[in-house]
């Protein structure tokens, strides 16, 4: 019996979700860039231990969420970039370059998106603590703190309040401050973490706190005492980057 | 709703366009001109979707001043209007068409002859002593049966686009508010008040 | 077999890409400019930026379906919608106001976003539909005007550079690019502003609204509007339009940004917390009355009782 061959449709689906949360502080002359370390599909935990965070250059930091295997494609395509910029001008690629290269790379996508939110954090030119966030196509904009990912409708509301301190009146006399010393950033962002880590199921397992230190930053003293620190800076005479490492509920 | 007509009379073509540049419930422009001069006795008059019109308007009209600069002589109505019709028959085969219609009206002035042409953007072209497009043609086409005249005077012709455009705004529920109407004879192409 | 069949066919959605972007050797995915300080926009030296499309019969219809939060509120992409902006034109130059609120379904994902793209330090663009399109391809216009100065000795009109703007986008028509932007500015001409979306829409106007919020913007600006509106005036008109949007469209708020293009090039004007405009006004600046906007604050104490003088006066 002869047959006919009918038309096919299959239907492409190249994306998945993947869980956890990622947030970035800028300090005056300091940046602190975090992330859970679970990865989870659907009610299913595939690693305790994932990064999100990536250090690029000693005075940059990439957080990346959503779709874990186009997140570390990503990542690993910025990092080649940067290194062809190294090679070409003996230098890392400034901060701000970096985020104008992220949305060419992400807008070049545009049909095809990365289903990745990004957070970059660092040391801009000047020295000063910077946060750059951007959508999946590339939008991007430089801010002083943001929260991405699973539960950044958790985290961000709280660092609205705590950072920028919408909706509190200073007592009368006073100002709130324009920025956060470290201390206070860190015990921000560790309890971030732990109360996500409470109310949200993607949430938790680790925590890794990256933190980029502008040239001669008077925010490193006090450093030594902080549990689980561990440098990670390439170069003698620069910004410096360190790592805390912690642990998150595991259940 | 996006409207226009054209009718001929004794020795010319009115054609009218509404004004209005919408998006969603939005007019974004009450004044934008929707009739194109093509050349010293041709004009045309585009609607459809937003984007497409201008473009295959602008595409039309620079092919068209080309053939003349090129031949020193501007191409006769009917010849003007068969070109057009093919680009559109030959964009709808295309992967993106042109969702363009169209009342090209001229003044053949070899034989003293006025022409309208009736054109969609499926590449339906036909001549016709009057047109319309849109919802405002629901309307138009009827009344025109009745009171269209070959022979009546340009002041005759106007008032019975008058009438045309009073019985849209009468009963069409969303009506433009003005229209822009252009004359073709003997002597070129002229906008009108009505 | 049929991706074989889509790189060599003309008639495929992925082929309108390819001529579309005159791609000279599609499978090099780097070349030489990718290399050094062109990183990035380097692609520009072939012409036209190329874009990665999906292998599928329809990248259209892929795109729409990852990403288009209308048809589908729990797909993956969230791409931002609701906005307003507003541009007119008067006497004085052109006035620019723009909210600041960048929504994903009802979350608000941003209350401080720039809406308003510096082109060039005489150009201003807004944002309205997807942030990114609106950034990156009013930076991508913005260097074409830089290169129009270099061979032209002559600054770009706003009409060429919106011209410039709307056959690119017209180029990816149906390709799911969505922006709805005024360009704004001072050339030979005088002040200009255009109106361009992605559907290839390009109009000249006096004034434009554009986004959710746009209806809400136009009952208060068309009312208050002429041409010879001082420019205290017509910086509290832009400022009160955006708080009317802000107030009544939930897309929309935040903050309002202001900007007064004039024969020298724009100026920044402000930042306005729409919720401090409602119950403070905007404070001791040009043109405003020192009052608040909103019209609980506005209307305290009044009232619409009218009992007859007998009963008044018992």
């Amino acid at each position: 019996m002869p047959s006919i061959e009918q038309p096919q449709q299959r239907q492409f689906n190249p994306y998945s979700e993947n869980g956890g949360t990622i947030l970035a502080i800028a300090g005056a002359d300091f940046s602190v860039i975090a992330g859970d370390t679970r990865q989870s599909e659907g009610y299913s935990i595939q690693t305790r231990y994932a990064p999100k965070v990536f250090r690029l250059t000693d005075r940059a930091v990439l957080a990346v969420n959503g779709f874990a295997a186009d997140g570390n494609m990503f990542v690993k395509k910025v990092r080649q970039r940067l290194e062809w910029y190294r090679h070409a001008h003996a230098k890392d690629m400034p901060l701000r370059a970096i985020a104008r290269l992220i949305q060419t790379m992400l807008y070049a996508r545009r049909f095809f998106p990365f289903y990745v939110y990004n957070i970059l954090g660092g040391i801009e030119e000047d020295g000063t603590g910077a946060v750059y966030s951007f959508d999946p196509v590339g939008s991007y904009e430089r801010e002083a703190c943001r929260a991405a990912g699973a539960a950044q409708s958790l985290v961000q509301p709280f660092l609205d309040n705590q950072i920028y301190f919408k909706n509190q009146l200073p007592a009368p006399g006073t100002s709130h401050p324009a920025h956060l010393p470290l201390s206070t950033v860190l015990s921000l962002v560790i309890d971030s973490f732990t109360s996500a880590t409470e109310r949200h199921i993607e949430v938790g397992d680790g925590l890794e706190i990256y933190i980029v230190f502008s040239k001669g930053s008077t925010s490193l003293q006090g450093l030594a005492s902080v549990r689980g620190l561990q440098e990670v800076t390439t170069t003698d005479d620069g910004e410096r980057v360190f790592v805390i490492r912690r642990e998150l509920k595991k259940d | 709703m996006e409207t226009s007509f054209a009718i001929t009379g004794k020795g010319y073509v009115i054609v009218a366009a509404d004004t209005t540049a919408a998006r969603s419930i939005v007019k974004m422009k009450v004044d934008e001109d929707k009739i194109k001069t093509l050349s010293p006795h041709l004009l045309m008059a585009y609607s459809g979707e937003p984007g497409d019109t201008v473009q295959f308007a602008e595409y039309v009209e620079r092919n068209i001043r080309l053939y003349q600069i090129r031949n020193l002589y501007p191409l006769r109505p009917s010849a003007a209007a068969s070109w057009i019709r093919r680009s559109l028959a030959e964009s709808l085969r295309s992967r993106k068409p042109y969702s363009v219609n169209l009342l090209v009206g001229g003044y053949d002035t070899a034989t003293h002859t006025p022409h309208l042409y009736w054109v969609d953007y499926f590449g339906t072209m036909t001549e016709v002593p009057f047109g319309a497009h849109g919802y405002g043609s629901y309307f138009a086409l009827s009344l025109l049966d009745r009171y269209h005249n070959p022979e009546a005077s340009l002041e005759e012709g106007l008032a019975t686009l008058r009438r045309a455009i009073d019985e849209v705004s009468k009963r069409l529920v969303v009506s433009p508010g003005t229209y822009k109407v252009k004359v073709v004879d003997k002597d070129g192409v002229r906008e009108v008040e009505l | 077999m049929n991706s074989f069949a889509e790189r060599f066919s003309t008639t495929t959605a992925a082929s309108h890409m390819r001529n579309a972007q005159k791609l000279a050797e599609e499978d090099d995915e780097f070349d030489g400019t990718m290399w050094g300080s062109s990183a990035g926009f380097g692609s520009i030296a072939k012409g036209v930026p190329s874009f990665t499309v999906p292998a599928v019969a329809d990248p259209t219809a892929f795109l729409r379906l990852h990403t288009d939060d209308h048809a589908d509120p729990s797909c993956r992409i969230k791409i931002q919608h609701g906005t307003t902006t507003l541009a007119f034109r008067f006497q004085g130059g052109v006035i620019v106001a723009v909210d600041s609120r960048a929504t994903a379904g009802s979350y608000i994902a941003s209350g401080t976003v720039k809406k308003v793209i510096e082109i060039n330090p005489y150009l201003l663009g807004t944002m309205a539909g997807g942030a990114a399109d609106c950034q990156y391809w009013e930076t991508y216009l913005g260097m074409h005007c830089r290169l129009h100065e270099l061979r032209n000795r002559e600054r770009i009109s706003v009409s060429a550079a919106s011209k410039y703007l709307s056959n690119l986008v017209y180029s990816y028509k149906g390709m799911g690019l969505s922006m709805g932007t005024m360009i704004c500015g001072w050339d030979k001409t005088g002040p200009a502003v255009f109106y361009v979306d992605s559907d290839g829409t390009r109009l000249k106007g006096d004034l434009f609204s554009v986004g959710s919020g746009s209806t809400f913007a136009y009952g208060v600006l068309d009312q208050g509007y002429r041409w010879d509106l001082t420019d205290e005036e017509a910086q509290e008109l832009g400022r009160r339009s955006i708080y009317a949007a802000g107030h009544r469209d939930a897309f929309s708020g935040n903050s309002c940004n202001l900007y007064h293009v004039k024969e020298d090039g724009w100026k920044f004007i402000g930042n306005y917390d729409i919720s401090k405009l409602h119950y403070d006004g905007p404070g001791n600046v040009p043109g405003s009355d020192g009052r608040p906007y909103g019209y609980d604050i506005r209307v305290e104490g009044l009232s619409s009782t009218n009992a007859p003088e007998v009963a008044a006066a018992a």
